[in-house]
């Protein structure tokens, strides 16, 4: 079909809309609400708005291009002056009950809604009514995000991935008219509802409505006060990510610029969580091999993940005995840096704080479990995210981009293997652990060391492997976003599972694509193919590329922990979960209270 | 009969300003809108294509305010120009009500208006500044003269109405762009509320409803209408097994004392809606059945493969649940009487006795008495009652005929194939145009292999031995339009045919039976045999009798029958409570509403997006053919988000101002 925009021709197909054609053929027009990777058009906003002909000589109407078609023989025009007069007074309306503190608000600078106003050529607003968004909700009752619904602007980008990438289902729409704003459900706390803190929610948010608890706060605190040792890790995925933060290139390992930058700040201890993720997988391998013989609870799932945990543990309590008890990364790090690292240095516990660099908001929630918090110390005392590490780094005046990189240099857990680099992506974890329970159970190396099979983007995906020793091939499945994870566990509860050893992580590729990792505008998940490379290009370039084989893990158990899943590494690597469903009541009554009779 | 002053509706103006009041002729199109309750004249009519102005004096301003603040309240609050922009009209008409003299403004409520009109998301928001714009663009020197009088001005009576076609098309009521709503909001408890709020029976009418509304929907006007009916039954299912739940803690309002206890007869959908709104009113209730088991014609007269019958019972428990009582096996003129009732201290009675009496067709070689001939209604009450229910074996023979056109014959023939009848025919002397069954019923009926005898009529039942053995039949012409809208028919001469069978249903309506009263107890019939009701009140020629329900409008439907009971249940409340039934308001809006639909233009202007019906999952024919089990599956979260996303919201607001 042909029609034009602002007079030059187009071509589309049948139900094509006015914004996906403009797109397609150059021509910008502003936009809030939309976001294309997530198929997501509600036209809320109305800012795309457009003047159509439908044909020649038909009255000029003025549609919102995000979810009109394009007919046969329609003339688009994308800046009339009716139209432009028209977006400038729709985003005027916008911020007349948007909380305009800009300059202190988490988004400062970064703001698609500040985007908007400049597109559409706003230069004053005339309507701010405070009294129009004071009485929406802020909900600090998370560890792990925020929820300022002063800042709303209604795009239900969040709905939208909570709801269809997620299948958490946690966010709900409540009230109307000026009241209205995005809920959870059953009128909850975000600390106590369905919500797992996966933080997808923030990457969509296009203003500062949702964010992550900010703690740079308390890091400061740590590394001002002289009598604290401060010791640092950062996640798998945090370096092939920080560096978007600094205009550098998708998918850039600052690895070695982020060591110098921790330094710079003055952290006593700089470690990596790869070293604890080589750590999991001699302990997570070893339980399998132990559940694998007869009598063990198959299959088993990783337990990585706290986002997982905790949607397992809310929703599928029935499934817990199959999670492996084998703490994350993060937590081994805890345990590890509070009793074998401090001993090795001669640090008192008691003085010392971990900080962690996550690319997760869920990992917040995590640290705070109270099975890692002994007498009042956590194992891990404050958790940022790639973000606000980022931020931290600018409150200080350090630029990443300008930095030399430098090297780990603790003589006690300053290593890594290829292995522990891929837990950042969907798939890493089950290659690692593939690699190292071929050789427990061979004594062989895996000749490819590469497992093509569990790698890729399909949000399952499964593999067999044949350890020669006489017993059928191991059934290996894969599955990220908590849309797949829950298809895994319902499969699993239903008996129809046929595999011995599941992955699963929460966010949509992995950590690479965690809740709080750098955002982008106008787009969900930018810059994945670019981290996922990193992260298998690190994993290619290490000389050791197997847990087993990274010689401080080997070093780790001769001198402490004995051998994988002694009873010292029970004590101090694996964990228990709880079954945490909650049960909501209604009365009729409350319910007919919330509708308005009419 | 109203005089326009000045109006404009979808563009088209009519202007008497400048002429006299006894000068402007009739017009026959504003024959309802003299006055809005006896003695209180319609001053002005707003609604979202324009208003009318019926009286001088009436104050613009006030009036666009109080339509404008009521818009403000129905906003969604999703898309911006409606949720900001109409709070922001509301606030400066608001101001310049309390002697604000600034006529600036109306240039600046103008452009946020017209904004508001041609970007807003939905029907609300794209129709809720029309009549404002209207008055500013043609009645100007009014409103500029009332801004410069700089008075604040009391507020004048406004009565202000919220509806979408849907709503006005289902004679419940049923807010259903709000329940849908509620089901894009994730909220599916509460869009279960909505529906709860006009009767109990929601998983039932999700399955059975005639849908009206569905009819009215302006998505037909783009692709498909909207699942209406199956997002009803999606929440309904998916909240059954806590509904009762929500009623156990259901704090009553006022509880009702003994001597104000009401007794309701039947427990059809029209009695078990009046007990459930009853209850609600804090009354005590008790139900009378004839039979042993409780839903009336939903439950002997709707197959179990289309309503499944713990589905039945589960809601018409609600009204134990709200601590009514159901009495079984007490029937009506045999058991109990009128007359016991009233004695036994029952201070009104809701009669909902339902039409179960099937009709004759009125032909040669009739005779009820024959073997294999069966009324289609006792037909279906049999099967449900002692095959469904209680498993008694039971044999329709060989070969059937159903006569009937309507969902009851549709019922039937799907049955006896159910029954294990071989071959079942189906006679209808229209054409399959006019066929009053569902065309989902018909079509469902054909993929499981009944045989359509479209325009075909019987005119002999053929018997031997006091048996049936067929039915001599004839050929039907359709001829043109009758009074009451549908296409005259008549047979074709020498087109007979003989048809064999062993057994004929007559499935063309049905009577009601007299049997549960006697002359002397003061209630009278029409000459179709229905009883006589005062339509504003429903109550019988005897005062605290009140009926609804199929046996006062005549075989109808579920959602019908509910919605007498409903309105039974309120009249009777201000029966018990003020000894009179008042003026309601709503319904009377709701007439205006009906009154104006002539003047609206049809038709969406807009390009939208098709997106197409959600497809209900079904038993495969050759399968379902010889079970009961329920047809329809039902759909996803993910299917009935979508199928809600579909819903346009074609809200509209309506306001009166009125002298008192």
């Amino acid at each position: 079909m042909i029609g034009t925009i602002n007079g030059k021709p187009v071509e589309f197909s049948a139900n094509e809309t006015i914004l996906q054609v403009a797109k397609r053929y150059g021509h910008f027009i502003p936009t809030l609400c939309e976001m294309a990777d997530l198929d997501h058009a509600p036209g809320t906003c109305r800012v795309c708005l457009v003047e159509i002909e439908r044909r020649k000589g038909a009255p000029r109407q003025l549609v919102t291009s995000c979810n009109t078609p394009m007919e046969e023989g329609m003339a688009v025009l994308t800046r009339t002056p009716a139209l432009r007069e028209q977006q400038r007074l729709q985003v005027e309306l916008l911020l007349a009950d948007h909380n305009q503190d800009c300059a202190v608000c988490i988004r400062h600078g970064n703001c698609e809604l500040q985007d908007v106003a400049q597109f559409v050529g706003l230069r004053q607003s005339r309507y701010h009514y405070p009294h129009f968004y004071k009485q929406r909700t802020r909900d600090e009752s998370s560890r792990a995000i925020v929820r300022d619904m002063s800042k709303c602007i209604r795009c239900l980008r969040c709905v939208k991935v909570c709801r269809e990438i997620q299948g958490t289902d946690a966010l709900v729409i409540t009230e109307k008219g000026l009241a209205t704003e995005i809920s959870v459900r059953d009128n909850l706390p975000l600390g106590n509802s369905d919500c797992v803190a996966c933080g997808q929610c923030i990457l969509v948010c296009p203003v500062g409505a949702l964010a992550e608890r900010d703690d740079t706060e308390q890091v400061i605190d740590y590394l001002y006060d002289p009598r604290i040792t401060t010791v640092f890790q950062f996640a798998p995925a945090v370096r092939v990510a920080l560096g978007e933060s600094f205009r550098m290139p998708a998918g850039a390992n600052v690895e070695g610029q982020i060591v110098t930058a921790l330094k710079h700040l003055g952290a006593d201890v700089v470690l990596d969580t790869n070293f604890t993720a080589d750590l999991v997988i001699m302990e997570e391998g070893t339980e399998l091999l132990r559940r694998m013989e007869p009598g063990g609870r198959l299959p088993m799932f990783t337990s990585c993940c706290p986002a997982w945990v905790t949607f397992a543990e809310k929703n599928y309590p029935e499934i817990l005995p199959h999670i492996s008890t084998t703490r994350s990364p993060q937590q081994c790090f805890g345990a590890m840096a509070k009793t074998y690292l401090a001993d090795g240095m001669g640090i008192d516990a008691k003085t010392m704080r971990v900080v962690s660099i996550m690319p997760c908001t869920a990992k917040k929630e995590e640290a705070h479990r109270p099975e890692f918090i002994h007498e009042g110390h956590p194992d891990v005392d404050v958790v940022l995210t790639t973000r606000e590490f980022a931020r931290l780094l600018k409150r200080e005046g350090i630029d990443l981009a300008g930095l030399e990189p430098s090297a780990y240099d603790n003589p006690l857990m300053g290593d890594y293997s290829g292995a522990a680099a891929i837990f950042g992506t969907t798939g890493g974890v089950m290659e690692a652990a593939l690699r190292t329970v071929y050789k427990v159970v061979t004594g062989d190396e895996l000749a490819a060391i590469e497992f093509q099979e569990v790698r890729g983007n399909a949000l399952v995906r499964e593999a067999e492997v044949d350890l020669n020793n006489g017993t059928p091939p191991v059934r290996v499945a894969v599955a990220h976003s908590l849309k797949a994870a829950r298809q895994m566990a319902e499969m699993v509860l239903q008996g129809k599972a046929p595999y011995q050893f599941i992955e699963i992580m929460a966010c949509p590729g992995g950590c690479m694509g965690g809740g709080g990792q750098p955002r982008s505008k106008k787009a969900y998940q930018t810059n994945r193919v670019e981290r996922q490379n990193a992260l298998y290009t690190i994993d290619r370039e290490r000389q050791v590329r197997q847990s087993h084989n990274n010689p401080l893990i080997n070093k780790l158990y001769d001198e402490f922990l004995e051998e994988p899943n002694s009873h010292k590494a029970h004590d101090l690597l694996h964990t228990t979960y709880r079954a945490r469903q909650r049960t909501i009541r209604h009365t009729m009554k409350e319910i007919w209270q919330e509708i308005e009779a009419r | 009969m109203a005089k326009v002053i000045f109006g404009v509706w979808d563009g088209t103006v009519i202007d008497n300003r400048k002429r006299k009041i006894f000068e402007i002729e009739e017009d026959p199109a504003f024959q309802e809108f003299d006055e809005f309750n006896p003695g209180n004249p319609i001053k002005a009519f707003l609604g979202g294509h324009g208003f009318f102005i019926f009286e001088k004096g009436v104050h613009l301003l006030d009036a666009c305010r109080q339509y404008m603040e009521r818009v403000a309240r129905e906003s969604c609050g999703k898309c911006t120009p409606c949720r900001v922009g109409t709070q922001i009209i509301a606030s400066k008409l608001s101001d310049l009500t309390n002697g604000n003299r600034d006529a600036g403004v109306l240039e600046e409520v103008a452009a946020i208006a017209e904004h508001i009109r041609s970007t807003s998301l939905c029907g609300l928001g794209q129709t809720a500044p029309v009549a404002l714009l209207e008055m500013i663009r043609y009645m100007r020197p009014e409103l500029e003269a009332e801004i410069a009088a700089g008075n604040s001005h009391p507020p004048q009576p406004c009565t202000t109405y919220v509806t979408a076609p849907c709503i006005e098309a289902c004679p419940s009521k049923v807010d259903v762009p709000r329940y849908i709503d509620f089901i894009k909001d994730g909220k599916f408890a509460h869009s279960l509320g909505v529906i709860l709020q006009k009767y109990p029976m929601a998983a039932t009418c999700g399955r059975v409803c005639v849908r009206f509304c569905e009819m009215a929907c302006r998505r037909t006007q783009v692709d498909e209408a909207v699942g209406i009916k199956v997002l009803k039954r999606f929440v309904a299912d998916r909240e059954k097994y806590i509904t009762n739940e929500w009623f156990r803690s259901y704090p009553m309002a006022e509880k009702k004392s003994d001597d104000l206890k009401v007794a309701v007869i039947g427990t059809g959908p029209a009695s078990i809606s009046a007990a459930y709104h009853l209850l609600l009113r804090g009354y005590p209730v008790d139900v009378y059945e004839a039979k042993t088991v409780p839903g009336g014609m939903a439950a002997t007269g709707i197959p179990n493969y289309r309503l499944p019958k713990d589905v039945l019972r589960n809601e018409i428990s609600i009204i134990e649940t709200l601590g009514g009582r159901i009495l079984y096996d007490r029937r009506l003129g045999k058991t109990i009487t009128l007359k016991s009732l009233l004695n036994d201290g029952y201070q009104a009675v809701f009669l909902g006795v339902g039409a179960h009496k099937g009709k004759m067709l009125g032909i040669a070689g009739e005779d009820a008495g024959l073997q294999g001939y069966r009324f289609g209604v006792n037909m279906l009450l049999h099967i449900n009652h002692d095959y469904v229910n209680r498993g008694i074996p039971m044999d329709l023979g060989k070969k059937m005929i159903v006569v009937g056109g309507g969902n009851v014959a549709m019922d039937c023939a799907r049955s006896a194939l159910r029954m294990g009848v071989g071959e079942v025919h189906l006679l209808y002397r229209r054409s399959r145009n006019e066929m009053p069954a569902d065309s989902e019923e018909v079509e469902a009926a054909e993929k499981e292999g009944i045989i359509f005898h479209y325009l075909t009529h019987p005119v002999r039942i053929l018997s031997a031995d006091g048996r049936v053995t067929g039915v001599e039949a004839t050929r039907m012409e359709l001829g043109e339009m009758d009074t009451s809208g549908r296409r005259s028919v008549f047979p074709v001469d020498g087109s007979e045919f003989v048809l064999e069978a062993d057994s004929i249903v007559p499935a063309i309506g049905q009577q009601v039976d007299h049997s549960f009263t006697t002359p002397n107890e003061g209630l009278t019939f029409s000459k179709n045999g229905l009883i006589e009701v005062n339509p504003d009140s429903l109550m019988t020629g005897r005062k605290g009798i009140f009926a609804g329900g199929d046996c006062v409008t005549g075989p109808a439907t579920l959602v019908q029958a509910m919605a007498q009971g409903h309105k039974a249940a309120r009249c009777m409340d201000d029966y018990l409570t003020l000894g009179r039934v008042r003026f309601a308001p709503d319904e009377r809006m709701s007439s205006l509403v009906q009154a104006i639909q002539p003047m609206i233009s049809k038709g969406v202007s807009i390009p939208i997006r098709h997106e197409y019906r959600v497809k209900v999952r079904e038993l495969d024919p050759q399968v379902r053919k010889r079970m009961f089990e329920e047809v329809e599956k039902p759909i996803s979260v993910e299917e009935a988000y979508h199928e809600a996303e579909r819903c346009m919201r074609c809200y509209r607001v309506y306001s009166v101002i009125t002298e008192q």
